[in-house]
């Protein structure tokens, strides 16, 4: 992550000059405010699991999920610079193909990641940078016997891109918003071919981390939003893609998700009651 | 800036371009026919069952045989019936082919004496007058022996309970085990119930299992220990005989082959049922699912205990039936026997 981070800011050095969001000369006299933009949504959609420990079959259903991001102008240089926090809660509930047996798959993931942005042209951003994520659940397979569980135990460093665009669709101002999420590195969890948890149980703990890489491991995430803003807070509506495989221990595991995103976002500005305000304060927002 | 643009695309494009990577661990679907869910079955097996060497099974060839009675207009019943016989040439107690009307098995106790009858223990013996605690059936007998009958390892011992039985039994000379006729359950429990009759941590076996697809590919057996009770938990370390017949099986076989490397145990019965193999799940495409041997579990002198665990020297018994009529269980009897031997001998 420190090497991500210092990449991150030599090429905010080198394009410090050529920033479009200039600061004023005077900025000590300029306070800045940093809202915070906030969206909770609900995705809706289908899911399609392979994971070999537990079938060799690959089993299709739902997706649901429940999350939080925030979205932030960063405190040490904020204009350039902008933290993004993603939190989710989801699950997956499958079939396989006669549809007489299922797997549930319950999946917690936190996501904190810190970008640059560009103001390529009015109303046009771009955002570059990395993040890191952890994500960790288990899928369940009620008629195996000693493998009835696949645990999932995934952190990692990702690669991650947006590209914002504020237009008006008539009067009606909306902001579309394409995310990519690339992880390059990272470590998870995975049992041995045959391996039984019982083993594991018992103090075997060998071969079980590994370290994920773009050779035993590919993960990537597309989310496309749109805000319309209707007033104070805004109708999100979107897509969202997850795409997870790894093939390790000669275990195959497929996991994608295709949903239809829902929520409400809106930016908010936590005030300080002690301190006066002041007209000379400008708003720095993380994506209007 | 325009160098930025292009990085950003370069990104996007690799990103696509990893899509397909990702894609690359390929798997077989097969078809939802009786080739293809004779040939899911057969792989299935080939890819993941842990004693073709240990039985020297030639699954190629059984394959080969197997498949030459496949037809493509077979009914689902007869195909089960195919793949059952092909099962079958496993021996193994622990491979059940599952469908909605019936389950393939090798049950070996099915070919040997059944050498228990509960009703006879629980008239002549306990006089239907017994304690029962986490499934677990106890009473001193008449001679000062206290008698444990554990049928099921899938019901869970509290350690509370192990300690109130082992408590109203503490005051007799021996203790019988008895687990005929238990199909095994949970290893965690073995775990458990073994501790009672330990003061020092035990090497309690190995336990092994496959690392790829191909039938050599295991891991090194790794030896795994059981601890005792704690200080707090009441113990039994006076002579302890463990009554066993054909049908101790799966997580019974273990259990037993673990006892029987105690000093103060002893084996009386027949040989134990077997089933050392761990089992997992597997499915096919058209919905029936197949459970087989994938974990090889030996006995603490490294010994393989598939085919069951053989009863202490001089302690195979069978049932007599003339006993039996008289309301007497042989193997009880003889395990009274050697209960007396070993307090002879100042075990």
């Amino acid at each position: 992550m420190g090497i991500v981070i210092a990449l991150l800011m030599a090429i905010n050095s080198l394009y410090a000059q050529a920033n479009t969001f200039d600061m004023p000369k005077d900025s000590s006299a300029l306070k800045i405010e940093r809202p915070v933009n906030s969206a909770f949504t609900f995705d809706m959609g289908s899911s399609s699991i392979l994971d070999t420990y537990l079938s060799p079959i690959k089993y299709t259903g739902m997706n649901l999920r429940l999350g939080y991001e925030r979205l932030q102008a960063m405190k040490f240089n904020p204009v350039p610079w902008v933290m993004q926090m993603d939190a989710g809660i989801e699950y997956q509930r499958t079939k396989n193909i006669p549809r007489n047996h299922s797997m549930h798959s319950l999946m917690i993931e936190y996501q904190w990641g810190m970008m640059h942005r560009w103001n390529v042209m009015p109303g046009l951003q771009l955002m570059a940078g990395g993040s890191t994520r952890f994500r960790g659940g288990a899928i369940y397979n009620s008629y195996n016997s000693n493998n009835p569980v696949s645990p999932k135990i995934h952190w990692s460093l990702n690669l991650t891109g947006m590209a914002v665009y504020n237009t008006n669709i008539g009067n009606l101002p909306v902001t579309f918003r394409y995310q990519a999420s690339l992880p390059f590195i990272g470590a998870f969890f995975s049992p041995e071919y045959g391996e039984s948890f019982y083993e594991i149980y018992l103090g075997n703990l060998e071969n079980i981390v590994h370290c994920g890489w773009w050779g035993n491991r590919f993960d990537m995430r597309n989310v496309l939003t749109v805000d319309l803003h209707f007033g104070r807070t805004s109708l999100r509506i979107g897509y969202r893609g997850q795409i997870e495989t790894s093939f390790v221990n000669n275990l195959n595991y497929h996991f994608y998700t295709n949903s239809f995103i829902i929520g409400v976002s809106g930016e908010w500005m936590s005030l300080r009651p002690r301190e006066n305000t002041t007209e000379k304060a400008r708003i720095i927002s993380a994506l209007y | 800036m325009k160098n930025t643009l292009s990085q950003i695309l370069l990104m996007l494009t690799l990103s696509g371009f990893l899509i397909n990577l990702g894609s690359c661990h390929d798997y077989v679907e097969y078809a939802n026919d009786p080739y293809g869910n004779f040939d899911a079955l057969w792989t299935a097996i080939d890819e993941h069952y842990c004693f073709f060497e240990y039985k020297n099974v030639d699954w190629n060839e059984v394959g080969q045989r197997y498949r030459a009675q496949i037809l493509p207009e077979m009914t689902n019943e007869e195909l089960f019936d195919v793949c059952s016989e092909m099962l079958k040439e496993l021996k193994d107690g622990h491979t059940n082919l599952v469908s909605s009307w019936d389950i393939s098995r090798y049950w070996i106790w099915e070919q040997y004496p059944k050498n228990f009858d509960e009703r006879l223990i629980d008239e002549f013996y306990l006089n239907f007058n017994y304690k029962q605690a986490s499934g677990i059936k106890y009473q001193i007998l008449r001679n000062n022996i206290g008698y444990m009958y554990y049928p099921d390892f899938s019901s869970g011992i509290g350690e509370g309970n192990l300690d109130n039985i082992l408590a109203y039994l503490a005051s007799c000379d021996g203790l019988i085990i008895d687990v005929r006729d238990n199909g095994g359950g949970f290893l965690t429990n073995v775990d458990k119930l073994v501790g009672r009759f330990i003061t020092e941590p035990i090497l309690a076996g190995y336990i092994s299992h496959k690392t790829g697809p191909g039938h050599d590919e295991f891991s090194e057996p790794y030896k795994y220990y059981f601890d005792p009770a704690d200080d707090t938990r009441i113990k039994f370390l006076k002579p302890v005989v463990v009554l066993t017949n054909r049908s101790s099986f799966s997580a019974t076989n273990n259990f037993v082959s673990i006892m029987k490397s105690l000093d103060n145990v002893r084996i009386v019965g027949d040989t134990t049922g077997g089933g050392s193999g761990m089992p997992f799940t597997s499915e096919l495409p058209n919905g029936w699912t197949v459970r087989f041997s994938a974990c090889s579990i030996l006995d603490p002198d490294g010994n393989e205990t598939e085919f069951g665990v053989d009863p202490s020297e001089g302690c195979k018994v069978d049932m007599d039936t003339t006993d039996m009529l008289s309301g007497y269980d042989t193997i009880m009897e003889h395990a009274f026997e050697v209960i007396a031997e070993m307090r002879a001998a100042g075990i």
